[in-house]
């Protein structure tokens, strides 16, 4: 089937440097025209993982594959079919956007019509058009992302890696950042991104979450709140909404049958025992002044299922 | 361009761009040299004129104040004060006030007449050997030649039993900036492409667009020759300045041709800019590649012939020199420059450093990792 046809195949990739282990075993694949999501905490080894399947950082051990090529072996075959923004946006702050396309497409080797034809269709993609006579240095968060965006995808690449997109961008230029990225999706790219956020993690596809250099979980959201080390049996998440949730949540974390108590805006997310009555958590609530509460059911977010996964992971790694 | 050479177009593009408009790289590299040449070429004179000199006369005749003006002809000394004893004379080259002391004692008229030995004293501040050395030897020469007349008069001979005709070739006039500042301009060359180079490479990797390269089809030769042209030029530009300065400015004659100093200029420059390229796939960091650059050209400044020459150096020291760009650079302007050197006398300096050139330079390009770390 065409859908599950692989792009990008990771097998027990490994980087050390020096005692430091930065990525360990990392084992996962990607689907062409899929969106991957790769979270994890800061330093968790995600942008070590990003460089080895670009081809410019040497993996330990393990093996990488991107469209069939292996990346260490055969990094030359890989070049033009990955386009690659790395954190930060490096631009040449000292060249205008034009020139900045213009260059980036002379180094995957457009010339002359097939340049300008190129830099057009990116312009067009990127909205760049008013800022084409500006230096990059003058450029606001927002459009050096977008420049940086098109500087990637001057080579028409299968792939695109994209090490946290949307850093220091505000909600807007993200959310078209991400309409972007469905456009490119649906054009048949596949999409490699890492991020901090759980709302981009959740317009994934498939999400991947590394922590302490391991993968500890790879899938498709959906699945994931399924899995049940994130719903442990005889339990139910309960949303509860009421007035002053922080002097709320202190009293219902001291509740018996509580297991995970934690705050959304208006409300607090509990994972509290199957049998638990409600009536407990009102009357809780009651003793410190709150006296609306709005309980309902609900499914675990993406952050929930980390959350639970992070805390399994922490306490096996106390244990061996 | 296609191949071996991948992608130099796109980072030949890029970096005449970023060099012109990187007004502070352009000005660090032309002004320092222009400094360079001007402030070393006027003050690396060691031909010493018009030292001041105090006298203390207490003979007060003709003969002693002849005595005097053939000191001050000899162009080395001024007299910049008469006193009135032998301690106020010492004084005044012990403050510093005069590089030497003449004291003519009472009795120098009546034993020069008497045909007796007649002295003089003179006092000279030893603190500056070079100053020092010079004086001296000026006022034996005087007294020397104040001999040889008297000598002369009372033998009735008409000329000197032997007469030493010295002819000076190359430079006549024996000019210090003559000797001096093709050096100045070898270093002045040096340290403007040494650095820059390294820098734009180093200044890429800070930024992390060198990981951008990194990931496209861009060859490692494409990216050493595009980053090494630009700052190619822009020294050759600086090299024609740093010419015309020596020539009209310090009016040192250029004796042999322009093509073989532009020749020797271009291979010498070619050879410093694969120099920085060296530095930087070695440096992380801006710093770095300025300590680097710093511990590879300070050798020079004392190695290569451009102050001390290189034939009394201890063989460590020579062993140094023949490593050093500069050494051979030098040779090539003295030789070109005052001698009037045609190739079949040059060649073999020019290919040393056309060797050198090539060699750093593929050395660099075979070394650089197409890897982060």
């Amino acid at each position: 089937m065409p859908q599950h046809e692989v792009m990008i195949e990771c097998d027990g990739l490994t980087k050390r440097f020096g005692n430091l282990t930065a990525v360990d075993h990392v084992s996962f694949s990607v689907d062409k025209r899929s969106i991957f999501g790769f979270l994890g905490p800061n330093g968790s080894g995600k942008t070590t993982v990003i460089r080895m399947l670009c081809g410019i950082l040497e993996p330990t051990d393990g093996r990488a594959r991107i469209a069939n090529v292996d990346v260490v072996r055969e990094t030359d075959r890989i070049k033009g079919a990955i386009g690659y923004m790395s954190q930060k946006f490096s631009l040449y702050d000292e060249l205008t956007v034009n020139e900045n396309l213009l260059f980036y497409g002379r180094l995957y080797g457009l010339r002359g019509e097939a340049l300008k034809k190129r830099r057009d269709e990116l312009v067009t993609l990127t909205h760049l058009e008013p800022y084409l006579g500006q230096r990059a240095s003058l450029l606001s968060g927002g459009w050096r992302q977008r420049l940086a965006m098109a500087c990637a995808l001057v080579h028409k690449p299968s792939v695109l890696f994209l090490d946290e997109p949307t850093a220091g961008i505000d909600p807007v230029a993200r959310r078209e950042l991400w309409d972007l990225l469905f456009e490119l999706s649906s054009g048949g790219m596949t999409l490699f991104v890492t991020t901090h956020y759980m709302d981009e993690a959740e317009r994934c596809s498939n999400v991947g979450y590394i922590f302490m250099s391991k993968l500890i979980i790879c899938g498709a959201p959906d699945d994931l709140k399924l899995l049940p080390e994130v719903n442990p049996p005889g339990t139910r998440r309960i949303d509860v909404t009421c007035d002053h949730v922080t002097v709320g949540l202190q009293v219902v974390r001291k509740l018996e049958g509580i297991m995970a108590a934690t705050v959304f805006g208006q409300s607090m997310h509990l994972l509290v025992e199957q049998e638990l009555p409600e009536q407990h958590i009102r009357d809780a609530l009651a003793r410190v002044g709150v006296h609306q509460a709005d309980i309902r059911p609900i499914a675990p977010s993406l952050e929930d299922v980390f959350v639970a996964l992070t805390a399994k992971h922490s306490n096996n790694g106390g244990q061996s | 361009m296609n191949g071996a050479f991948r992608g130099f177009g796109a980072i030949l593009y890029k970096e005449f761009i970023t060099v012109l408009r990187d007004r502070m790289t352009l000005f660090f590299m032309l002004f320092p040299p222009l400094v360079q040449i001007i402030a070393f070429g006027f003050a690396l004179d060691s031909d010493i004129k018009h030292m001041a000199m105090a006298v203390y006369d207490e003979d007060r005749t003709f003969e002693s104040r002849q005595m005097i003006d053939a000191f001050v002809n000899t162009q080395t000394f001024r007299v910049v004060q008469q006193v009135q004893s032998l301690e106020e004379l010492s004084a005044f080259v012990r403050r510093g006030r005069a590089y030497a002391g003449l004291q003519i004692p009472p009795d120098f008229t009546r034993k020069l007449r008497a045909g007796q030995k007649a002295t003089v004293q003179v006092l000279i501040d030893g603190s500056n050997s070079t100053t020092a050395l010079q004086a001296l030897n000026t006022a034996m020469g005087v007294a020397f030649s104040r001999s040889v007349e008297v000598l002369l008069r009372e033998t009735g001979r008409r000329d000197l039993p032997v007469e030493v005709r010295p002819q000076v070739l190359y430079n006549p006039a024996m000019r210090a900036p003559n000797f001096f500042v093709p050096g100045v301009i070898g270093t002045a060359l040096q340290i403007a492409t040494v650095f820059a180079v390294a820098m734009s490479v180093v200044r890429e990797r800070e930024r992390g667009t060198l990981e951008n390269l990194l990931v496209s089809p861009l060859s490692r030769w494409g990216l050493m020759l595009g980053k090494l042209v630009p700052y190619l030029c822009i020294s050759m530009i600086m090299a024609t300045f740093l010419f015309t300065i020596l020539r009209w400015v310090f009016f040192v004659p250029i004796r042999g041709s322009l093509v073989a100093l532009f020749l020797s200029a271009f291979f010498y420059i070619f050879a410093l800019a694969s120099l920085g390229l060296l530095v930087s796939t070695k440096a992380q960091t801006q710093n770095e590649a300025m300590q680097m650059s710093m511990t590879i050209m300070l050798p020079s400044i004392f190695f290569s012939g451009f102050i001390f020459p290189r034939e009394t150096m201890p063989w460590i020291f020579y062993a140094i020199s023949t490593l050093l760009p500069l050494t051979y650079f030098i040779e090539l302007m003295r030789g070109i420059i005052l001698r009037g050197e045609g190739l079949a006398e040059f060649w073999r300096h020019l290919m040393i450093l056309a060797i050198m050139g090539g060699g750093l330079f593929s050395l660099c390009a075979l070394r650089f990792k197409r890897k982060i770390v």
